[in-house]
């Protein structure tokens, strides 16, 4: 997109430039009152956010259809609010209604999900030998095979790791250290990418490299 | 190396703000292999693999930290899929979801000039709802949204007559942070078999790839990295390609601070023993 | 019967719901409408449910600001910034459907909220780099081989460590695709038995841990 034009743009654009030299004046110096400001305006902003978009969204999918004859809207209204329970102590237990429709769903949804991709695709896919590759391919397969069976059996935490447990669990530990490196390595970029971006906006408010 | 502890964290962290800030004063231009996850996820959103009038579903699963390592893909996507004559709904978990619909107008400008909302892309707005969101999406997409995000009765929308639950959806392209690609997963890849790829940040990587290996997904991009390589597929650097360079100079940066950490552990150790 | 309301018919509607889910998709689809109807509840109560965050929050500053307790202005600033753009977009709305049509709302939305919220993050970076020069040290082989596997996986993510070796991209790779596969799988399969085992003692009334803001018993 090309470097505003229009005024009240222009303004906008420095506005955040400031603000984001705000919120690193806390790594970049040490905490102060301008970091502070920024931070509570952007949870405040944020908040609003979350409020007016989740308003809108409960009009267009409850409170519209009800005005329009949809007299079941009123059950998950009404719920919805029981909610708000929460913040009248004596009253707190009215909140569990909700809570338990919606942990009933989260639950039933999930069981019914998490089965095939994390346990039957990921076994299946772990036991099948390979087509083609070479010596490499047994190798990757042999290597993922066994690590899955250790790392599983480290987090078998019914029986003690000793003994016969005791090579398989430690060999099975380092197993999961390795997979730690490489979540680590990936975010490692997902976090500097993040900065990366910010860096980039920091040249081009001030015109250094095009927008 | 027991020094490098003593100075002050500050000096490091303005050695790296202005690190990261000039290799986009003076590129360097690394060469970028393409990883075999991002050339399977391109695959499968051009040429055979995509018919003209396929409904498609990308869901802008990140806010706008997160846009420097979804949005390139995303755009690629976006584009690719246009290019192929598909139709795209557009919807987005995240409260600045509109913020980050506004950006891909302008990322992608030429190819959403030249398509006609309505007929080749809908954007549909906000979701919400975990789970219970995404099933109920597959089973009833009216019932989820009533209409756009612009107040426009779905059935009102040419392109939207014949598209309510999952059977009438070719493909699922899910960008996000953490769980909802996770609910695509579980709700329409594994319980309908509907195609599914993932555009996510970098740790997704890590937990997409055995998804995609085992055939859950049908690629994956991960991360800006993964961004980089698709707009290298397409034919056109953009944001993506643009900041591999500082990324470049950041993980070197990195590395070397890990060197220096454990060369100074190796020397303690020797002066101990 | 006030225990009973408190208590088992709370556990049974989460049973009943969690039931129907499963009994829509393994056994009778012609439940679906039921479960369709349950879904769209659900989605809209967790929407409604979404504001309480706000609420509590909001009580928490005003308390600050009404008792002048200590750095009150922020809480101030909190609360009219608050205030203001949850007016403008709802004003917004009202008139034309969508908040962003107020200006106010949108130039905030824009211009603060956006590099505040693409700011804010990114700090872990700088820790992240300060922990790498203090504390990422391989002081056993555990250690040792996940900084290893690490920095290989950051020498392949980055086009500079290609340009510097092939090695770091091939051996990078390995670990993206082979290496991390088995401790990946482990996790995401543990953690699926264990969300069925939890899901199943929360139905036997035995978790009681999402309840324990509604109060004792």
């Amino acid at each position: 997109m090309p470097y505003p034009t229009a005024t009240l743009d222009v303004i906008g654009l420095w506005t955040g430039w400031v603000l984001m030299l705000m919120i690193y004046s806390y790594p970049l110096y040490k905490e102060n009152p301008v970091y502070r400001f920024a931070e509570h305006l952007y949870i405040a902003v944020m908040l609003a956010v979350s409020l007016t978009v989740n308003f809108s969204n409960v009009m267009r999918m409850c409170i519209t259809p009800l005005m329009q004859g949809d007299i079941t809207m009123i059950v998950p209204l009404v719920v919805g609010l029981m909610i708000y329970a929460m913040l009248i102590p004596e009253y707190r237990w009215v909140s569990r209604y909700p809570i338990a429709l919606l942990v009933g769903a989260g639950f039933g949804l999930g069981i019914r999900g998490s089965i095939g991709p994390n346990i039957q695709d990921a076994i299946v896919s772990t036991i099948t030998r390979p087509t083609d590759g070479g010596a490499m391919a047994w190798i990757n397969f042999l290597y993922i095979a066994v690590g899955l069976v250790c790392s599983v059996l480290y987090f078998l935490l019914t029986y003690e790791h000793s003994g016969a447990m005791q090579v398989p669990t430690r060999v099975g530990r380092l197993f999961i250290m390795v997979a730690l490196g490489a979540y680590f390595g990936n975010t490692v970029l997902f976090r500097f990418t993040m900065l990366t971006g910010r860096a980039q906006f920091f040249l081009q408010v001030l015109k250094l490299i095009p927008m | 190396m027991s020094f490098l502890a003593n100075i002050d964290r500050r000096v490091f962290y303005w050695i790296l703000f202005i690190a990261l800030m000039v290799p986009f004063l003076n590129p360097i231009g690394f060469p970028i292999k393409i990883a075999e996850n991002t050339r399977d996820l391109y695959e499968g959103i051009t040429g055979d693999s995509v018919e003209p009038g396929d409904v498609w579903i990308i869901n802008f699963g990140y806010g706008v930290s997160a846009w420097s390592e979804c949005h390139p893909g995303v755009t690629v996507c976006a584009k690719a899929l246009l290019r192929e004559g598909a139709h795209i709904i557009l919807i987005g978990p995240h409260t600045d979801y509109e913020l980050t619909y506004n950006h891909l107008l302008e990322t992608a400008k030429e190819d959403f000039d030249a398509a006609e909302y309505g007929v080749d892309w809908v954007f549909l707005g906000y979701i919400t709802g975990q789970e219970a969101a995404i099933a109920q999406l597959a089973s009833n997409m009216r019932s989820v949204y009533p209409t756009d995000h612009f107040g426009t009765p779905l059935d009102d929308i040419p392109m939207m007559q014949n598209v309510n639950t999952w059977h009438d959806v070719s493909g699922v392209l899910s960008s996000d942070t953490g769980d909802w690609g996770g609910y695509f997963l579980t709700m329409w890849q594994e319980a309908y078999g509907v195609p599914m790829a993932q555009i996510g940040i970098a740790m997704l990587g890590s937990t997409g790839i055995p998804r995609w290996l085992a055939g859950n997904y049908f690629g994956m991009s991960v991360g800006s990295r993964g961004g980089a390589e698709l707009e290298m597929l397409i034919g056109e650097p953009g944001d993506a390609i643009i900041a591999m360079d500082s990324i470049s100079v950041s993980h070197l940066l990195i590395v070397i601070a890990v060197i220096l950490a454990n060369v100074g552990l190796l020397v303690e150790r020797g002066r101990g023993s | 019967m006030s225990q009973i309301l408190k208590r088992e018919v709370v556990y049974a509607i989460t049973g009943i719901v969690t039931i129907l889910m499963l009994v829509e998709y393994f056994f009778f689809p012609e439940s679906q409408t039921w479960a369709e109807m349950i879904r769209t509840w659900g989605i809209i109560i967790y929407n409604i449910s979404l504001g309480l965050g706000a609420v509590r929050l909001s009580m928490a500053h005003s308390m600050s600001v009404q008792r002048r307790r200590e750095n009150w202005q922020y809480s101030a600033v909190l609360l009219v910034a608050l205030v203001v753009m949850t007016l403008t977009g709802l004003a917004g709305y009202f008139t034309t459907g969508l908040q962003t049509s107020n200006v106010i709302y949108n130039w905030l939305f824009v211009n603060v909220y956006t590099p505040l919220g693409a700011t804010l993050y990114p700090i872990t970076g700088f820790y992240i780099f300060s922990a790498a020069y203090r504390a990422f040290r391989a002081r056993n082989v555990d250690a040792a081989l996940m900084l290893i596997a690490g920095c290989f996986v950051i020498l392949s993510n980055a086009p500079a460590g290609e340009a510097i070796w092939v090695g770091f991209a091939t051996i990078g790779e390995w670990f993206r695709f082979t290496g991390q596969v088995p401790g990946m799988r482990t996790f995401a399969l543990v953690g699926t038995l264990g969300m069925i085992a939890y899901g199943f003692r929360a139905l036997l009334g035995k978790e009681r841990g999402f309840y324990a803001g509604g109060g004792e018993e």
